[in-house]
């Protein structure tokens, strides 16, 4: 059922998912070329707020343009669970394709540096908890008030940056020296971001009116 | 003859609208016009029913079978169309397909083949270039490519040409003919139903009024027509509704005899269903 979905969201967005993929592929090289100094991390995260987070966009829009398909799906044995749960499993399909094109683009173009697995876990907590935010909150705002209020947190977003930054930054070192452990436990961390955020996700589906 | 659906009970608010107390049940073998002017509930009743939106209390059986318990066993056996398809328009009719058979688990490709080349439907069509009849059509494909035991449907025919109404009622009435299935259709075009329907239900401001035969039924009511002369306090109550015009009155009732014996030299003939319709809500005051 969820696989059937996942399906479902790749072809109502497949349109997108070239241009998406294209992306994920181009920036890290992109960003070899134009900011060395910048070279590997921030070229993998970048590909990975486009590939992601614009793809779960599309998925949405798309939903919100034909709200009354998912009526015809729930009318279906398709389960509001499955339903719910395939949005999570697009994201983190995603993420894991942007992670797949980066490996093999460190393997193949000098100077991109060696896939990182501190990297992939810290990126996959960071992923998973704006995930696990912003889909609870559109199943309960719908995509247009989510739409709102995820552009005020964006609006405000350079306020708390800096502070954020101030507070990290002091710390990075003894962050980046940290034991593999620790990494194992930053993505087991954003595994629990996802199931608790999912779980919110179905509660809230489950009781919504179709209409 | 077995019950495939029996709602009892059901109640449900919405807004400034509410389902009340609705009880109803659809006998195997019939073809089931669900029928009240727009706004009396039908779709919410419907979509109530499949679980779509929630409900305050009410008991909802499928083949017997409790609907909260056995949803994913239930919605197997039922086709379901709904007012102008809801599909996603930009995907082609093959890619739509491709979705909704997944969830099925006695989907038929060979059904689907066959129902996509009675209507003449190109597998590779996007759905947004269909017409309404086009996309009707598909739906009904949909609905009945996966050896469906229950065909929900509402408002198939709102908007439908003439030709393309008479072409639903033939499917229907072949899809039938297999036996052990029925048909639940809510319209507020009741010329169809008198071609098609067994039994009607009907609903006003979320109440069933009625649910009978349809030959019973039109055997029930009469539509009565006299002088208005002959309309008197004592006769007046008579009539469901009643219209009145400078040549005489037009009324609805139920009790035929009793208007005889006030007014022997009224006209009684038999009502169509749109009249029962209109008597039921008031529409023919």
């Amino acid at each position: 059922m969820v696989f059937a979905l996942l399906k479902k969201d790749v072809l109502i967005v497949k349109k997108y998912v070239l241009v998406m993929l294209l992306f994920a592929v181009l920036i890290p090289p992109f960003m070899r070329w134009r900011v060395p100094e910048f070279t590997g991390t921030l070229g993998f995260i970048l590909s990975v707020i486009f590939s992601v987070f614009m793809l779960l966009q599309y998925v949405s829009i798309k939903e919100y343009q034909y709200p009354r398909a998912a009526v015809l799906l729930c009318a279906a044995p398709f389960s509001r669970r499955a339903m719910v749960l395939s949005k999570y499993v697009f994201c983190m399909a995603a993420y894991a394709m942007c992670c797949m094109i980066y490996g093999i683009e460190t393997l193949v173009i000098p100077g991109l540096g060696r896939p990182d697995m501190r990297l992939f876990a810290v990126m996959f907590c960071a992923i998973s908890a704006a995930v696990g935010v912003y889909l609870p909150v559109q199943y309960k705002f719908g995509f247009d008030r989510a739409k709102y209020i995820f552009a005020g947190l964006i609006i405000f977003s350079p306020m708390c940056v800096p502070l954020l930054m101030r507070t990290v930054s002091p710390r990075l070192s003894l962050f980046l020296a940290a034991p593999r452990l620790f990494y194992s436990g930053i993505a087991l961390l954003g595994a629990v971001f996802l199931a608790v955020s999912a779980f919110l996700s179905v509660k809230i589906y489950d009781k919504a009116d179709l209409s | 003859m077995n019950d495939i659906l029996t709602v009892s009970g059901l109640n449900k608010s919405y807004g400034d609208f509410s389902l009340s107390d609705v009880t109803f049940s659809l006998p195997e073998g019939c073809i089931t016009g669900f029928i009240g002017v727009n706004g009396a509930g039908k779709t919410t009743t419907l979509r109530t029913v499949l679980g779509l939106t929630g409900r305050l209390s009410g008991d909802i059986r499928f083949f017997g079978l409790d609907f909260d318990r056995h949803e994913r066993e239930i919605k197997d056996r039922i086709g379901i169309v709904l007012d102008d398809g809801c599909f996603y328009d930009e995907l082609t009719l093959m890619e739509m397909k491709s979705i909704l058979s997944s969830a099925y688990t006695s989907w038929s490709e060979q059904d689907f083949k066959r129902y996509m080349d009675l209507f003449s439907l190109d597998p590779k069509q996007k759905i947004q270039t269909l017409s309404r009849g086009m996309r009707m059509k598909y739906a009904l494909a949909l609905a009945l490519s996966h050896n469906a035991e229950l065909l929900i449907m509402d408002e198939p025919t709102s908007g439908l040409d003439p030709l393309v109404r008479s072409q639903l009622l033939q499917i229907l009435s072949e899809y039938m003919q297999n036996g052990g299935k029925a048909v639940f259709f809510s319209t507020h075009i009741t010329s169809d139903l008198d071609k098609i329907a067994d039994m009607l239900i009907m609903i006003d401001h979320g109440r069933i009024v009625f649910q009978e035969e349809k030959d019973a039924l039109l055997d029930t009511y009469r539509i009565v027509k006299g002088d208005s002369r002959d309309l008197t306090a004592e006769t007046r109550p008579l009539f469901l509704t009643v219209s009145e015009t400078e040549f005489g009155f037009t009324g609805i009732t139920k009790r035929i005899s009793e208007v005889r014996d006030h007014i022997p030299d009224v006209i009684a003939g038999r009502p169509t269903i749109e009249d029962i319709l209109l008597g039921n809500t008031g529409g023919a005051q």
